[in-house]
């Protein structure tokens, strides 16, 4: 490994890093904007030249998570000066916070929305890397008639555009009562995945010797006790790596979540855009909830990173 | 298939007497996720293979009548469908080509020493953590020739992205490809670090060329799981519906998808849209069979 | 695995007990995601504080609300009590039997009379002059323009308008002028455009639009007792109507192909044109300072006449049905005669609603309220619509296919466009044996 280095590598090196910084920022640049958008004012949103130094506002947050109607009168001052910080914040918008018949403030649908995703998204995510992971020893250690058909089949089933199978999932759901409820979009997120995950966990589990096992099986253990303390930690990287991208999909994913569900059980993906609504579009407060749910995938990747990095290299090729 | 179980161990051993058999472990892990698949996606497929041959409306309460095969007939024969596909097929090649050169040259320059590699790698994925349809609608701003960034920090004045019908499907294919390259950056990483570095040192002692190096030792090596990132992407590409639906509309755009979507959930032409959606769904199968064949026969060299 | 079977079955148990539980206290209405919604959660709200019965207003996006509000329809759901629905979709809906047949209620609180006609006609009515009605007209709405009033009245721009087109610069009378003003404004060196005008082909702005033109200039869409088209659609007046259309288009702001109500009110407030169409629904985010920095320089003016001196405009706006598959129709009913009253109908009026109660409309507290309601009143007498056949999707999407290429693309003739028009729709009709 100790490579002898010629002059010439370390300036090829010195390229290579110059270009990943270069390629890292032209990447991050729509983020960034983003992002900083999620912290101005609303009038300096579509700026050109782009505004890069604001004095950054909480605004977008407020509105983010109040529902809020034009205000069509202005709040006489006693109104104003009754109002809490995050109220004059929205006055201030030219908006006014929608009350419900009570008097109580109503909060946006977005952490609701929010709760919904963890919760869709987490169950989903578990459900289908755990069915992935036995079927895929499965399908790695033991021989079986049309192994590859089966195979096949699985891989197809992520090649149905959503559109084919929307009208008649709908009746069915209907008519089991799967409508609008958390265990319906787990289950469609699951079946979503699954061939996904079937297909990158077998590649990981093919690369774990069998001899592992045999031994452990000569140690007196059972097949199934050799399964959970022999392969599943020598796996543990391509899980990781596998439940990333099985959270990401399901975290993000649009068109089911906007048919099968309404208000109790539907995720945020179809929420966000929807605060283009009302004749002109709040930027600051998209980007605040892009951001927002940006975040728990962001964490959720960053601290498996070194795992996703192992465990790709680790699986999924031959030696 | 329950009979043609081929255990490496003896039925009679201690090791199978102590715990179930290899049998029935096999069947408990396979069975039960192929069930759940047929369950969620073979019973509505079933669905709506025969409403593809009726006149059904989901939208009215009229009975569907059999038409035979007047639907594929009827479609097969529509020059907007025809188009559709040609668009698609222009679509999938090139956002899957520039997503696999765009992101094969990332990795290739991750793949040496680079300080914060790990951080940079992560930094580099958020673009695909994003929803599609937040994405679509940030870049419609990004492309926006009046007070989009892109212009102005490209310095092209008021170029028209997304309304210039010869434009429009690649601007689309740019984001898809911001999108998902790193995805393919991902796969590649992990290919390259597994070639042996003494491949690349018995090269170097031969005086080979870098192009000789790259195209006889790092592409065949890396082919396996690249060919997995271009499967998985050629059929996320293919169904790509929120991304360019929200982007523009021109008709030079209206992929497959689109056109399924506007007949199925617009004009509810429920028969019909099913029978399109058949059609898409064989040319799926059709392509994919042929890579996962190439595939195996890649993974076998 | 267990687990997945004991979650499956935990979770249908857990819908299926949610599902039952219908509250006979609570309604809701399904509406689209703007804020005429809002007014209307605000007006519900007096209504609960009346009777104690919970009325919730759930909104989804514009772009998501005809799919939403069907594929609910089609499963036979009861997740909404009321929908206020476009007025395209009474024909789909009623056919279906998706709407309740109001005519009973319509007639017994003679709400023909009360209700401004055009409403009655194109939100309530089905089929067309039948005398059945399936929606309480709720929202008025109609396509207007805005303008840069500050431009308009800047002595310069006057002289020099004068100057150039022998006539004084103001809002439009005919589409003749709108075309000259246009014209006089559109300075892209100077990063400003003359008009913004709808163009997105995914549903009905652009068709929308090109009605603004047609109409106006005396034509129609077709015969909607009999469906004939060929002879109306493809008419002299509306090839001068699409060609006035497309010539508006070549004054728009760059990239201006993909245009709706949020494109066109941007125009407005990122100083891009002089005139912008769009609902009048979206217009109080116009007048309102902190949305709009230009809010104090903007007017607005109904639709102009065409040569003909005939003045039109394309209809927007929702009637407000129940749902035949709501379990609380008793209570949904008891809501409407609420809604209907003169008082509730003022009240809506001054929430922000579009009142189509010819009262409320008439009275000149509500047309100085805002600076566009006068012009809203002006529309809503004179609206025409799209079809409202349960086809009419099919014929909206062939629409688009054949007049968007020819507006952005500059492809082939408005006449060749409108005979290939109204082949497709003749077609179309066939097809559903609406003519021989």
């Amino acid at each position: 490994m100790a490579a002898v280095r010629t002059s010439g590598e370390v300036a090829l090196n010195r390229v290579a890093i110059a270009a990943v910084i270069v390629i890292t920022l032209v990447f991050l640049a729509p983020i960034y904007w983003i992002a900083s958008t999620a912290f101005k004012p609303r009038n300096l949103a579509t700026t050109i030249p782009p505004t890069v130094l604001f004095q950054p506002e909480v605004s977008p947050w407020v509105k983010l998570f109040t529902k809020r109607s034009q205000l069509r009168t202005q709040p006489t001052p006693e109104e104003y000066e009754a109002a809490p910080w995050w109220e004059r914040i929205v006055f201030d918008g030219g908006e006014k916070v929608v009350r419900d018949g009570r008097g109580n403030v109503q909060w946006s649908a977005y952490p609701d929305r929010f709760m919904n995703s963890l919760i869709v998204a987490i169950t989903s995510t578990v459900l289908a890397v755990g069915m992935g992971t036995f079927t895929a020893y499965g399908f790695s250690r033991f021989k079986m008639k049309g192994e590859a058909d089966l195979l096949f089949f699985i891989l197809s089933t992520r090649m149905l555009p959503p559109v084919v199978v929307a009208i008649p999932m709908f009746l069915m759901y209907r008519m089991v009562g799967l409508n609008d409820t958390h265990w319906g979009l787990i289950i469609l997120y699951t079946a979503f995945n699954l061939s996904f995950s079937v297909w990158l966990m077998k590649g990981f589990i093919d690369e774990i010797p069998k001899e592992y096992e045999e031994a452990a099986l000569v140690d007196g253990y059972t097949r199934m006790q050799a399964f959970f303390k022999v392969v599943l930690p020598e796996a543990a990287t391509g899980i990781a790596a596998t439940a990333v991208f099985c959270f990401i999909t399901a975290w993000n994913e649009y068109a089911f979540a906007l048919i099968m569900t309404n208000r109790r059980a539907q995720t945020a993906p179809p929420f966000i855009p929807s605060q283009v609504g009302s004749g002109l579009p709040d930027w600051t407060v998209i980007a605040a909830g892009t951001v927002l749910f940006l975040l728990p995938v962001a964490i959720f990747t960053f601290l498996l990173r070194n795992h996703l990095l192992r465990g790709m290299s680790f699986g999924a090729i031959r030696k | 298939m329950a009979t043609a179980v081929m255990t490496r161990l003896d039925p009679q051993s201690r090791a199978a007497a102590r715990g179930w058999s290899d049998l029935t472990i096999r069947n408990l892990f396979v069975i039960p996720t192929i069930l759940f698949l047929i369950v969620f996606n073979i019973f509505p497929l079933i669905y709506s293979l025969g409403y593809s041959f009726t006149d059904f409306r989901a939208s009215t309460n009229a009975p569907a009548n059999f038409v035979g095969l007047q639907n594929y007939r009827e479609l097969l024969n529509d020059p907007f469908i025809w188009s559709n596909f040609a668009i698609t097929a222009k679509y999938v090649i090139v956002s899957v080509v520039g997503q696999v050169i765009v992101g094969f040259g990332m990795a290739m320059l991750l793949n040496r020493d680079i300080p914060l590699k790990g951080l940079l790698t992560t930094l580099l994925l958020l673009p695909m953590m994003l929803s599609m349809a937040v994405v679509g609608l940030f870049w419609k701003l990004l492309y926006d020739p009046s007070f989009g960034i892109i212009n102005y920090a490209l310095g092209l004045g008021t170029f028209e992205w997304l309304s210039n019908p010869n434009m429009a499907l690649y601007a689309v294919a740019l984001t898809d490809i911001w999108m998902w390259s790193p995805f393919v950056m991902l796969l590649s990483l992990a290919g390259l670090s597994a070639v042996p570095k003494h491949l690349y040192e018995a090269a170097a002692i031969d005086r080979a060329g870098p192009l000789y190096t790259f195209f006889r030792i790092t592409l065949p090596l890396v082919a396996p799981i690249l060919m997995i990132a271009i499967i998985f992407r050629t059929m996320e590409a293919f169904k790509t519906f929120d991304l360019a639906y929200i982007l523009t509309s021109q008709p030079t755009t209206e992929l497959i998808s689109i056109r399924l979507y506007k007949m199925a959930f617009q004009e509810w032409q429920t028969g019909r849209s099913c029978a399109l959606a058949y059609i898409v769904l064989i040319m799926i199968l059709a392509i994919t069979n042929i890579y996962v064949k190439y595939l195996n026969k890649v993974k076998e060299r | 695995m267990r687990k997945t079977l004991t979650g499956l079955l935990a979770g249908i148990g857990f819908s299926l007990a949610c599902g039952t539980s219908a509250f006979a206290q609570e309604l809701t209405i399904f509406w689209a995601e703007w804020d005429p919604a809002n007014y209307l959660q605000e007006l519900a709200n007096l209504y609960e504080a009346e009777t104690g019965v919970k009325v919730t207003v759930e909104t989804t996006p514009w772009s998501d609300f005809q799919t939403k509000a069907f594929t609910e329809f089609n499963a036979k759901g009861s997740a909404y009590d009321m929908v206020v629905g476009d007025s395209q979709w009474i024909g789909a809906a009623s056919e279906a039997g998706h709407y309740v047949d109001l005519t009973e209620f319509f007639n017994k609180h003679k709400l023909a009379e009360t209700m401004a006609p055009a409403t009655v006609k194109y939100y309530a009515e089905y089929p067309a002059s039948s005398g059945k009605y399936w929606s309480i007209p709720a929202e008025g709405d109609a396509v207007g323009w805005s303008y840069r009033k500050d431009w308009f009245e800047d002595p310069k721009e006057m002289e020099a308008f004068k100057a150039k087109y022998g006539y004084d610069l103001a809002p439009p009378k005919d589409w003749k002028q709108l075309r000259d003003i246009a014209e006089f404004f559109h300075r892209p060196d100077e990063k400003r455009y003359g008009v913004a005008i709808y163009t997105d082909n995914s549903y009905d702005a652009l068709v929308m639009g090109v009605e603004n033109a047609i109409f106006s200039f005396g034509g129609e869409l077709g015969d909607y007792a009999t469906y004939k088209v060929d002879g109306i659609i493809n008419s002299d007046k509306n090839v001068a109507a699409l060609e006035a259309y497309k010539e508006l288009y070549k004054f728009t702001p760059p990239g201006w192909a993909k245009s709706f109500f949020i494109e066109d009110n941007q125009a407005i407030t990122e100083n891009l044109a002089a005139m912008s169409m769009n609902y009048f629904a979206f217009f109080p985010a116009l007048v309102n300072e902190s949305s709009n920095p230009n809010a104090k320089g903007t007017g607005f003016f109904a639709n102009p006449a065409g040569p003909g001196g005939e003045q039109f405009a394309a209809l927007g706006g929702q009637g407000i049905s129940v749902v035949s598959y709501s379990e609380n129709q008793e209570e949904a009913m008891k809501f409407l005669e609420w809604f209907i009253k003169d008082d509730t109908q003022k009240k809506w009026a001054e929430l922000g609603g579009y009142t189509c109660n010819k009262a409320v409309l008439e009275s000149a507290e509500f047309q100085n309220a805002t600076p566009y309601n006068k012009a809203f009143y002006e529309t809503m007498f004179k609206v025409k619509d799209f079809w409202a056949t349960p086809e009419y999707a099919e014929l909206l999407i062939q629409m688009n296919q054949r007049v968007y290429p020819y507006i952005t693309g500059d492809q082939g003739t408005a006449k060749e466009v409108l005979d290939s028009l109204a082949g497709d729709w003749n077609a179309t009709f066939k097809k559903y044996n609406r003519v021989q």
